[in-house]
Parts: C-alpha cells; sequence; structure tokens
C-alpha cells in the first residue's frame, strides 16, 4: 500500500467525520432544518469563495492582511530577540524590565491601538506596532528563558576554552537559546494574525478583518465564510508549517510549548 | 528593587507630561490617571463596567470549561471519540477566535450571549487540548501499576488517569481563563456597549485620555490579578506537581 494509502486507512474516521458534517450540513440547509440564511450551504460557500478570489477581492485582501503580519512579526522578532538575549544575559536589565514586562503582558493587544495611535502616526503603522506588541513580549519573554535554561557547565566549559565575547555569543548562547526562540517566534506569528484581525476589524477598510467586518454589516453571510475560510487556512498554516519548518531545522530538539 | 524601574519610568512620564514634554493631552500625568481611578470607580462607571466583564468572563469561562474537561478527558481514554474530534479542533484552534464574533452575532443577534459565547471559544478549545494533552502524556507505567493491583474501569479512571492529568488540565484552565480575557475585551471593545474593553474604546474615541488610560490599567491588573492568582492556586492545590506549562 502507498504511504497516503496506508495514512487513510489508519486514520479514516479523522477524514470521514468532516466529510460526513459537510455532507449533513448541505442537506441540513438546503432541506430547511438549518435556517439558509444563516448556515448557507458548504456548495454554495465554495461558489462564493471561487467567486471572491477570480475577482480578485479576497487577494487583495489576504496580501493586505499578509504584508501586515510580515512587519509586525519582523518588527516583533527584531526587538524581541533583542531585548530577550540582553534580559537574558544581565540581570539587572531582568529584574528591572520583568515588572513592567508582568504588567503589561495580559492586556490584550488591540487595546494598545489608541495608545499606539497617539505615539505613530496613525493608518497602516499603527496597525503593524499593535499588531507586534502581543508577539514582542512573547519572542522577548521566551528568548529570555532560552538564555537562562542553558546549562551553566556549558557555559563555563566554553568559558574555560577561551570562548568570549561575540564567541561566546554565537557558539554558545545562541545555538543553545534558538529552540525556545523558534518557539517564541512561532506563537508569535500566530498571535499576529489573531491581532492583526481583531485590529482590522476595528480600524480599517482592508484586509481579511475588514472584509468579514465588513460583510457582516452588509449581511453578506456567504462571503464571511468564505472569509473564515481564508482566516482559518492562514492559521492552520502558520501554526502547523512552522511546527514542520522546527522540525526540520532543529531536528534534535523537542518544541518546548506544542499546542 | 523590583519595582524602582516602574517608579521611575512612572516618575518620568509624570514629568514630562507637567513639563509638557509629552503632550499632556495624549499622555496625562500617572497621578490624574490615579486620581480618576480613585474617584470614579465607586461612583463613576469604572466600577460598574469591571463588574460587567469580570461577570462576563466568569460566565464565558463556566460555558467553556464545564464541557472542555470531560470532552478533554473522553478524547483521552477513547480512541474513537478523539479520531472524530480531533480535526475539527485542529481546524478551529489555530483561528484567531474574534471572527466567531461576526458569526454569533447574526445567528444570536448582538447581545451578551454573543460576547460571552465568542469568549468562551477561546478557552474551550485551550481547555480541550490541554486536557487531552494530560492523558495523553501521563507516564505509561502508572497505568500498568493500577492495572496490576487490579484497578479498571471506573476504578482506574477516578484512582489512576484523573489524579495524573489533573495538573495539566488545571494549566488548561487558567490558559483557557487568560484567553476568554482577552478575547473577551477585544469583542467588548468592537461591539459592546459596556464593559473595559469598551470604556477604553469609548474614552478614545471621545479623547478622555485620563478615564481611557484608567480603564486600561484597569484591564491590566484584572489580568495580572487572575494570573498570578490562578498560578499561586495551582501551586497550592497541586504542591506536588511542576507546572506542566510555564510558558
Amino acid at each position: 500500500m502507498t504511504a497516503p494509502g496506508r495514512w487513510v486507512a489508519e486514520h479514516w474516521i479523522a477524514v470521514g467525520s468532516p466529510l460526513v458534517s459537510l455532507i449533513a450540513w448541505e442537506w441540513a440547509s438546503a432541506s430547511g432544518v438549518l435556517r439558509e440564511a444563516f448556515f448557507p450551504r458548504p456548495s454554495t460557500m465554495f461558489v462564493h469563495l471561487v467567486q471572491l478570489s477570480a475577482d480578485g477581492t479576497l487577494w487583495a485582501h489576504t496580501a493586505r492582511s499578509l504584508v501586515r503580519i510580515g512587519w509586525a512579526f519582523a518588527l516583533a522578532a527584531v526587538f524581541g530577540v533583542g531585548i530577550g538575549l540582553a534580559m537574558g544575559l544581565w540581570r539587572r536589565l531582568r529584574d528591572g524590565l520583568d515588572p513592567v514586562f508582568a504588567v503589561i503582558y495580559p492586556i490584550p493587544s488591540v487595546l494598545f491601538l489608541p495608545l499606539v495611535s497617539f505615539l505613530v502616526p496613525p493608518g497602516e503603522i499603527a496597525l503593524i506596532v499593535t499588531t507586534a506588541v502581543t508577539s514582542f513580549f512573547l519572542v522577548a519573554f521566551t528568548t529570555t528563558h532560552g538564555v537562562r535554561q542553558i546549562d551553566r557547565l556549558v557555559v563555563e566549559a566554553a568559558v574555560h576554552y577561551g570562548a568570549r565575547g561575540p564567541r561566546l555569543f554565537a557558539s554558545v548562547l545562541l545555538p543553545g537559546a534558538l529552540p525556545f526562540i523558534f518557539t517564541g517566534l512561532r506563537l508569535g506569528l500566530g498571535f499576529a494574525l489573531i491581532v492583526v484581525v481583531a485590529v482590522e476589524i476595528v480600524s480599517a477598510s482592508t484586509g481579511l478583518g475588514a472584509l468579514l467586518w465588513l460583510s457582516w454589516q452588509i449581511l453578506k453571510v456567504e462571503d464571511m465564510y468564505a472569509t473564515f475560510f481564508v482566516i482559518a487556512l492562514l492559521g492552520a498554516v502558520l501554526s502547523y508549517g512552522l511546527s514542520a519548518l522546527r522540525a526540520w531545522l532543529l531536528p534534535w530538539v523537542q518544541d518546548v510549548a506544542e499546542p | 528593587m523590583v519595582y524602582a524601574v516602574p517608579a521611575v519610568l512612572l516618575g518620568l512620564w509624570e514629568v514630562c507630561s507637567r513639563l509638557a514634554i509629552v503632550s499632556p493631552r495624549y499622555f496625562p500625568p500617572p497621578t490624574q490617571v490615579a486620581w480618576v481611578l480613585v474617584d470614579r470607580f465607586a461612583d463613576g462607571d469604572l466600577g460598574a463596567n469591571t463588574l460587567v466583564t469580570v461577570t462576563r468572563l466568569a460566565a464565558a469561562f463556566a460555558l467553556a470549561a464545564v464541557p472542555a474537561v470531560p470532552l478533554g478527558l473522553l478524547m483521552g481514554i477513547a480512541r474513537p471519540v478523539r479520531e472524530v474530534v480531533e480535526p475539527y479542533i485542529a481546524f478551529i484552534f489555530p483561528v484567531p477566535k474574534i471572527t466567531l464574533l461576526p458569526f454569533l452575532l447574526i445567528i444570536l443577534g448582538v447581545g451578551e450571549a454573543a460576547f460571552v459565547l465568542t469568549a468562551a471559544t477561546s478557552a474551550f478549545f485551550q481547555i480541550v487540548i490541554s486536557t487531552l494533552a494530560g492523558v495523553q502524556t501521563m507516564d505509561p507505567r502508572l497505568l500498568e501499576v493500577g492495572r496490576n493491583y487490579g484497578a479498571h474501569g471506573p476504578r482506574l479512571f477516578w484512582k489512576i488517569i484523573l489524579p495524573a492529568a489533573l495538573p495539566a488540565i488545571f494549566t488548561g484552565l487558567r490558559l483557557g481563563l487568560g484567553l476568554a480575557l482577552v478575547a473577551l475585551v477585544a469583542v467588548e471593545f468592537i461591539a459592546a456597549k459596556s464593559g473595559l474593553g469598551h470604556l477604553v474604546y469609548r474614552h478614545w474615541q471621545m479623547l478622555s485620555t485620563p478615564e481611557m488610560y484608567a480603564a486600561f490599567a484597569l484591564v491590566g491588573a484584572l489580568g495580572l490579578g487572575l494570573t498570578r492568582g490562578l498560578r499561586a492556586l495551582q501551586a497550592r492545590l497541586l504542591a506536588w506537581q511542576e507546572d506542566v506549562g510555564r510558558l
């Protein structure tokens, strides 16, 4: 039996159960058990999905969201890893920033939108900075933790063999913290998607969040489902794709926070 | 000593705002925010809206936890159940739960039920996943020992599986509560007409910044209090276990 064939044979329930649900949904909406106004048939949704992507609407909005996520993630990664490494290395900095971070971190990031819009020019930049906030804290936290959990013995051995400064950093501290950094980046990217959708709902006219909200306001239910599907797909790719990437890049380590 | 840096930052903000180095309109002095906090909490809208948010949070958490823990346990012990349910969980878990809000708004109408359910789904999936992981990652030797001593069926479940999964369940509940708060405040910010999230939005629109920062601080305090409180509770109740999901 081929590999995919075997996989299906082992997981036929997992494959079959969503299929059965979809068919049941199709039947229920068509026969009026479910209100078609709220729960359109999966086949109708699919047609709308194809239409929306054929006329380019969906692609344009998806592209806008992806660009925002990309910038926010880059900001969060650069500052998060930088500050996280510094906090891991210098105790004083860590002691000073820990309480500040502890208070700010649990605040839902969409609430930062007003604050950020006072600080930077409102519009695109404010959207991106707001999206980056929570991801930044996640990356900084995990990086700090990653540096701190490195075995002291390893560091001492490296120092004894004469590694210091940039060399100690590049060949001992960074590789040691890498699994944690990667987990932080993965979680951070996931959060960037969550926040960008919320922020787009509140204050954007483009992007998947805005498309979803707009479709709700004019009660285009099929478009809502189509947008939802794209967001879900994006979420799945970001979270499972990155897990796979980690397994491929850093095969020697367990993910420190498998979902 | 621990609070030196926050204190210095707040002091700096105070001075900059008083001397109008930063615009006091956008960044009012922290003492003014604190005054608003004290003044408006008891008889103003701050206390009332905090209560609204806490009530919604409690409802959402209960709605999530009550079905999620049994479902997670059932998925852990019965493979067919896991196979049936897992695809849906894997599909919905990475989706930003705020996207469910418009669907719930058209199905249930604009109101409390839609707000609370959006927050509840956020917690639900986290709790199911943590509970399932708790059962799946338990030491198989525990099961063997239990079986060798004659435990099976319900007895094996109550005496071995449930206690072994308890720390993970608790972690799931703690993470779930945090996620529910995040989703709830976002929902309030976007669609509700009450609650702390809405207060931040309204005072932002009206540019009454001291009130905005006061509501903001209350959300932070609520989040910090819940996280710290549950962590302490977990350490006390499950003293024999290390936290499984510290990150």
